[in-house]
């Protein structure tokens, strides 16, 4: 049973559909990218995991669960188990980094301030943040406050990681330190659903990519048989000029 | 100019003035701090309420920024009597000030609302927080900080321009006391002099104790003057 299985997922923005009938699945500990162009639905499928977008019809379940997006009590357990990083980082401008990253776990899950603060320390770590905990988001860099982004959603102990296009607001120089955390998750076992334009660092860490476009899944396989030898004429042209040079 | 000035009546009544910008300080605190949680009540109707909710906020605010402070005042004081609810005159102008505060700290809260970056509460909503929550950690903060000048200056406003409304149905505050003391000696010159230099340090003094609060509490780098 997949750890997270989309099936079939139309979704609206006003009365333009902008999402066809969506299927994937993601296995535990997998890391699963969705490519292709800007406007296919990706980040809109990323939305409507954490129910940002209503969707109209189809299912997602989390291990073999069908999620009602329609219950608040299903959403707020959705998201318990989803956590998403956003493309603007989205940080909360008003609370330092540490703050940030503590936030939900002891206001909404109700745990213990210093108990979460210390593990909140060691997240910080991990994305190579801890020595600005006390600085405020305007202070850093956009790929420090993405990698705060990351720390502050695995605060809420997700089991699947989701990514939107997390490095495409950065400065060149500052993607790789992002990357790097990415990196270091998935090699601790990490589930993450990644929106992404950087297709080296999609082919290098996951284990399946999917190729959307207009709302639809054009192929999915493993990175190798979708960058080296993609089926479709549509998936063969994206790559041929987005891997050119 | 043939005029004397005798300041010495004033201050042997200095105490009663002090008093009264006591009252004066004290009215004004209340109905701003009041008023703020009535206009962030109405700011987050105006924001996130069905629409009839939104119509009914709007109704008062509407009611209340389109008529004087003092008729609010008179129609507690003067015409609640009438449907046999009768309250002190402090209690008349407390009430009325805040309910004026309310009606317009709403729409400057509401102007705070709309500058809150709807990708914050985004993130806050798929971090599992309550609509609560998320204005209470994200939305209050971010206003407090971004329009607190106008907070500021609104309080001011109150407490000068508002408080001193009370002295037309006898409030003793800081220009009531003044019309009382006047009265009986007939130096207004004096007394008014003294008062507008009272107002002066009280809103002196209020102003350093708010951009300190804003330093302090929100961050904000807020000239004094």
């Amino acid at each position: 049973m997949p750890h997270l299985a989309v099936n079939d997922i139309h979704a609206k923005y006003g009365k333009l559909e902008v999402l066809h009938g969506i299927d994937f699945d993601v296995d535990r500990g997998e890391v699963v990218s969705l490519v292709g162009p800007s406007g296919s639905g990706k980040s809109t499928v990323l939305r409507a995991l954490v129910g940002l977008t209503p969707v109209t019809s189809g299912s997602i379940e989390v291990d073999g669960t069908r999620i009602d997006y329609s219950a608040p009590r299903a959403v707020r357990a959705a998201r318990d188990r989803m956590a998403i990083v956003f493309q603007q980082y989205n940080l909360f401008q008003n609370m330092n980094v540490l703050r940030n990253v503590t936030l939900a776990p002891t206001k909404v899950k109700g745990r213990n301030r210093k108990e979460v603060e210390a593990e909140g320390m060691e997240l910080l770590k991990l994305v190579g943040m801890d020595h600005k905990a006390k600085a405020f988001p305007d202070e850093l860099s956009g790929g420090q406050q993405q990698r705060v982004a990351i720390a502050r959603a695995l605060a809420l102990r997700p089991e699947i990681l989701l990514l939107d296009e997390v490095t495409s607001a950065l400065d060149p120089e500052l993607v790789n330190e992002v990357l790097d955390a990415i990196r270091r998750l998935a090699s601790e076992g990490m589930t993450m659903l990644i929106v992404s334009h950087e297709m080296s660092f999609v082919r290098e860490v996951s284990s399946k990519v999917v190729f959307m476009d207009n709302g639809q899944v054009v192929e999915a396989g493993d990175p190798s048989a979708i960058f080296d030898g993609p089926k479709s004429d549509r998936a063969r042209d994206f790559f041929g000029k987005v891997l050119r040079g | 100019m043939n005029y004397s000035f005798q300041f010495n009546v004033v201050w042997r009544n200095f105490d009663a003035l002090l008093e009264g910008a006591w009252l004066t300080l004290q009215l004004g605190v209340f109905a701003f701090s009041a008023g703020c949680l009535i206009g962030l009540v109405g700011a987050a109707c105006l924001s996130f309420a069905p629409r009839p909710v939104r119509w009914l906020v709007m109704g008062f605010v509407v009611f209340i920024t389109n008529t004087p402070a003092l008729i609010q005042i008179y129609f507690l004081y003067f015409g609640l009597p009438e449907f046999g609810i009768r309250w002190s005159n402090e209690a008349c102008v407390l009430i009325g000030l805040t309910l004026n505060a309310g009606a317009y700290l709403t729409m400057i809260l509401r102007a705070g609302f709309l500058s809150v970056r709807s990708t914050e509460m985004e993130a806050g909503e798929t971090m599992g927080m309550s609509l609560p929550q998320r204005i209470r950690y994200i939305v209050v903060p971010h206003i407090a900080k971004s329009i607190y000048p106008a907070l500021a200056n609104f309080f001011i406003v109150i407490l000068v321009m508002g408080t001193s409304v009370g002295a037309v149905i006898g409030v003793d505050e800081l220009t009531g006391q003044a019309i009382n003391l006047s009265t009986v000696n007939y130096r207004w010159l004096e007394y008014f002099t003294i008062v507008a230099l009272m107002y002066v340090v009280l809103t002196f003094i209020a102003s350093i104790g708010l951009a300190l609060l804003g330093r302090w509490a929100f961050r904000v780098k807020a000239r004094i003057f």
